[in-house]
């Protein structure tokens, strides 16, 4: 395999990450790029049926919330090791994706959003309202911490947390790749341009689609699990539609359809609000204006105009 | 008796409100193809603005409610320009996100405007009738009332008026409406136009009987949504019964099942709706 | 403090009334600004978040009237809180209700909120002691606003009385809703709405009769010289009344104050934190306290606070009497709890 600039680009990308929490002299940023770096684990996720298939999902908070609530109550219950619970939390996500994949994939386009809304309200009424399950708003306190007291690492510490999810946060990037360069994910393609042509030259398209749904929420859970041993603390609150509408934000701002976007644009849903330390609603009508005139002028995200621009730039240098 | 009576009375009001939301949305899905998530937050602003107009500047209802109509008709002028013009050659995903950006942006909107704090319109309709055991408040039965005076007004226009007309047949086909001569750059003005009209009329009577507070217009449009669904995209017939059928469901579940679920109930019937009858209850198979 | 005189310092960030938007606000005091004495905090979700880290953090943390018990059954030794948890005040009020010989009583309320339902249980508890029921337990979500179809469910019950919990909001609509539908037995509530907030919806008539059983607060029929003092410096110096949650950062700050001075320092927040678990009720505060053993906080770092009946009548709300308290007695159960 031959070095090309792409991969020069991820090696350097991921040289700065592995060497960001020796710049960082605040650990509240440390926090956040931890936060960011999960949510780039659910952004991947999102953008396989947003991004690649075309299908505007909007349950992925939903879904972190599943993978949350299970690690911390398979934890609280069952008395398991952190790590086989953290590892556990997708599966449990992927069993209640495929309940909700198969009825809102027979629906297309807007009403297939709308049918995923609807499963977000309702995973949050139930989350809410199932009190002796989930102890309802009030949440879920003293999630343990990965890892025993005494060993190697100290989990307490924030900058050995940010290594496990910088480590996780890359390899499902890798894994999101793998799947998009691979059939599947040529089919995927296919499917968020042309369904009826796919099923023409006898693919059966739903299983592809149900296929990239559960798939997306298996990250979404692992996101979750990860937010939950990180936070300690889990309630119902931060699993709403709002939450599902700042994992597609991540994908549209950062680039769909690529593998950098979701990097780029997790950080940049996690960062914005910081530096928009403006009343609430000021932040949501520039949250809405970026989105709308993104959409609108820069459709590919700012993968797509770094792309545009360098093509532009080697082009000129000819 | 009584007490299945009195939920069917008391589903109906909000029921009312579902089949305004679902009208706006279903003439701009069936015409242009735009699930119009801003709908209810554009709704709410129509709601806030009478508020607005009697509190702070003294106007009688009728009158407020006529200058939130005029507005309500800019209003949709301007996002079909502003907003959804632009992306029409796009991808349907496009205009679904640009759809969820406005929603943002009018709720942020809303709230810089209006506040956070609830909002009643305040009206002089405080008596309730008694009908054999069975009681309604004489501002839900004309809430009731002017609800299916706009539905039949809506039907006379689309189905009687020359634009009505045009309206439907770049519904059923666009290149053959053009070739008749229909101007297709104004058929999406008029679609918007009247559609923001009806949620303006859906946020004024939500305000008037319950109240107007940030997040009561997304939950709405997302019932909204759920009408159609239930009733058949693009349907009108649809929308009426499906806004129904909603309204007076969550009533009979918070009555008889469980309150704390009802609105789980609710979208349970639409998930069963749409695995044994995708089209919908009145849609085309 | 001694010879030294500080001031004190405020940096305010806006908490989002969200779990992460807390824990972020909070990690940058500390983190960034080098706070050590956070205070406020009114919302549960946000405050729970943030009270399952501050036991490890160097700071101290003041919480003001979140009402969900297990913020200070967790045994976290740098936490006080002003507001008692709200089963403390559903027990007084059960008591009361009981008292007025009702014996079937209908629940309406935001039974999804953690401390909502904590005090209908303790309601439940002291009415079932005298004979009473709970015949249902009815539910309503935050943005409901047609609570018709529970209400007509609860009329077909005929209960003695019906008991409505949650924000006001919803809970001005219940009782508008009630008077439609023709039912006309006594309504208790816990809602701590002011008159203005329920006349927006609801006529006067509709309201008349109506009890709040709640915390007292800060209420100038029963408040002590320095919260009628309070009030008007107050109302003098903004020109508007205090809101209900204003009392709480004041007396907080009070506390703080002289906890600071009895430790001696402003860097051992450990010691302020002892402090302040042993501290009299300082004579700022403007709220009554039920003191335990002396202190403003218990073991737990909880405060008590008085519990008070109002009742609607001819467009306000009159303190009618003190609700039936127990701090003492609550604070020994809150110590068995985990």
């Amino acid at each position: 395999m031959t070095l090309k600039p792409t991969h020069a680009l991820w090696l350097a990308a991921l040289v700065s990450f592995a060497l960001l929490p020796q710049f960082i002299a605040v650990k509240y940023y440390l926090h956040l790029s931890i936060l960011a770096l999960i949510w780039v684990i659910a952004a991947q996720g999102q953008n396989l049926i947003q991004g690649y298939t075309g299908y505007v999902s909007i349950v992925q908070a939903g879904f972190i919330g599943i993978g949350a609530y299970s690690t911390a109550l398979m934890g609280l219950h069952y008395d398991l090791p952190v790590w086989l619970t953290i590892l556990l939390a997708p599966v449990v996500t992927a069993v209640f994706a495929l309940g909700i994949g198969y009825p809102s994939l027979r629906v297309k386009g807007h009403y297939f959003a709308i049918v995923t809304l609807a499963f977000n309200l309702v995973i949050f009424i139930v989350l809410m309202n199932w009190h002796t399950l989930t102890q309802g708003e009030a949440g879920i306190t003293g999630i343990p911490k990965p890892g025993s007291p005494d060993g190697w690492f100290n989990w307490r510490d924030r900058e050995t947390y940010y290594y496990f999810v910088l480590i996780v946060a890359a390899l499902m990037t890798g894994l999101a790749a793998l799947i998009t360069r691979s059939r599947i994910g040529q089919v995927l393609i296919a499917i968020r341009q042309n369904e009826d042509l796919v099923g023409a030259i006898g693919i059966s398209a739903w299983k592809y689609k149900l296929f990239a749904f559960v798939t997306s929420a298996m990250f979404a859970g692992l996101a979750g699990a990860i937010y939950a041993h990180y936070q300690s603390f889990i309630n119902p609150e931060i699993f709403g539609v709002a939450q599902s509408l700042d994992a597609i934000l991540a994908v549209i701002i950062g680039g769909s359809g690529t593998i950098a976007g979701p990097v780029i644009g997790a950080f940049f849903v996690v960062f914005l609000p910081e530096y928009l330390r403006f009343a609430d609603s000021f932040r949501l009508i520039i949250y809405g204006l970026v989105l709308v005139l993104a959409t609108i002028f820069m459709p590919r995200g700012i993968v797509g105009v770094a792309t545009s621009f360098s093509d532009w730039f080697m082009r000129r240098r000819r | 008796m009584i007490e299945i009576l009195q939920q069917i009375i008391n589903g109906m009001a909000i029921g009312g409100v579902y089949v305004l939301i679902a009208l706006g949305l279903t003439t701009v899905f069936g015409i242009l193809g735009i699930a119009h998530f801003a709908h209810g937050s554009v709704s709410m602003f129509g709601g806030y603005l009478t508020f607005f107009l009697m509190t702070s500047q003294g106007l009688p209802l009728a009158v407020a409610i006529l200058v939130a109509l005029a507005t309500g008709f800019v209003l949709g002028l301007l996002i079909e320009l502003l907003a959804y013009r632009p992306v029409r050659s796009a991808s349907h995903i496009n205009a679904f996100i640009v759809a969820l950006g406005l929603t943002m942006m009018v709720e942020g909107l809303n709230l810089e405007f209006f506040g956070h704090e609830q909002v009643v319109i305040p009206t002089d309709f405080n008596r309730v009738f008694d009908i054999g055991g069975v009681t309604i408040p004489e501002l839900r039965l004309y809430v009731i009332l002017a609800a299916a005076l706009l539905i039949a007004t809506m039907t006379i226009f689309v189905e009687k008026t020359k634009t009505g007309q045009a309206i439907r047949a770049v519904a059923e086909n666009r290149d053959a409406a053009i070739l008749m001569g229909v101007n297709v750059n104004t058929i999406p003005l008029v679609v918007f136009a009247i559609s923001t009209m009806l949620g303006v009329c859906a946020g004024i009577m939500v305000g008037a009987l319950f109240a107007i507070a940030p997040g009561i217009g997304e939950g709405l449009v997302i019932k909204g949504f759920a009408v159609l669904i239930l009733g058949g995209l693009g349907s009108i017939p649809g929308a009426v019964i499906g806004g129904l059928v909603l309204g007076i469901t969550e009533a009979l579940a918070a009555g008889f099942l469980s309150s704390a679920y009802k609105d789980v109930i609710a979208f349970v019937v639409m998930i069963t709706v749409l695995l044994v009858r995708p089209q919908g209850l009145m849609g085309k198979a | 403090m001694g010879d030294d005189t500080y001031m004190l310092n405020v940096i305010a960030y806006d908490d989002e009334a969200n779990p992460t938007g807390a824990s972020n606000a909070v990690r940058k005091l500390i983190d960034r600004d080098g706070v050590k004495f956070i205070l406020g905090f009114c919302c549960s979700g946000a405050t729970g978040a943030v009270a399952s880290f501050i036991g490890n953090e160097d700071a101290v943390m003041l919480v003001g009237n979140a009402a969900e018990r297990s913020i200070t059954t967790r045994g976290i030794s740098n936490l006080t809180r002003t507001r008692p948890p709200a089963d403390y005040t559903g027990a007084a009020a059960g008591t009361f209700v009981a008292d007025k010989g009702h014996k079937r009583v209908a629940v309406l309320g935001a039974l999804d909120v953690g401390f909502y339902a904590s005090y209908v249980d303790a309601f439940e508890k002291e009415l079932n002691a005298a004979g009473g029921e709970i015949i249902t337990r009815e539910a309503f979500g935050l943005k409901d606003r047609d609570m018709t179809p529970q209400l007509t469910k609860i009329r077909e019950q005929n209960p003695d009385a019906i008991l409505v919990v949650g924000y006001v909001e919803p809970a001005a609509f219940i009782y508008r809703q009630a008077v439609e539908l023709g039912i006309d037995v006594p309504r208790y509530g816990f809602t701590s709405g002011s008159e203005e907030q329920f006349l927006r919806v609801a006529s006067s008539e509709q309201m008349e009769g109506v009890w709040d059983l709640r915390p007292t607060e800060l209420t100038l029929l029963s408040a002590t010289e320095t919260g009628i003092a309070y009030h008007a410096n107050y109302s003098a110096r903004f020109g508007i009344a205090p809101s209900p949650s204003s009392p709480y950062a004041y007396d907080q700050t009070y506390a703080l104050k002289h906890a600071i001075e009895a430790a001696g320092t402003v860097e051992d927040t450990a010691a302020v934190a002892a402090a302040l678990r042993e501290l009299p009720v300082p004579p700022e505060v403007v709220m009554q306290y039920l003191p335990v053993d002396g202190k403003m906080f218990d073991v737990n770092g909880q405060a008590y606070t008085s519990n008070g009946a109002f009742q609607w009548q001819d467009g306000n709300w009159v303190f009618v009497q003190d609700l039936p308290s127990d701090a003492a007695a609550y604070s020994a159960f809150l110590s068995t709890l985990d």
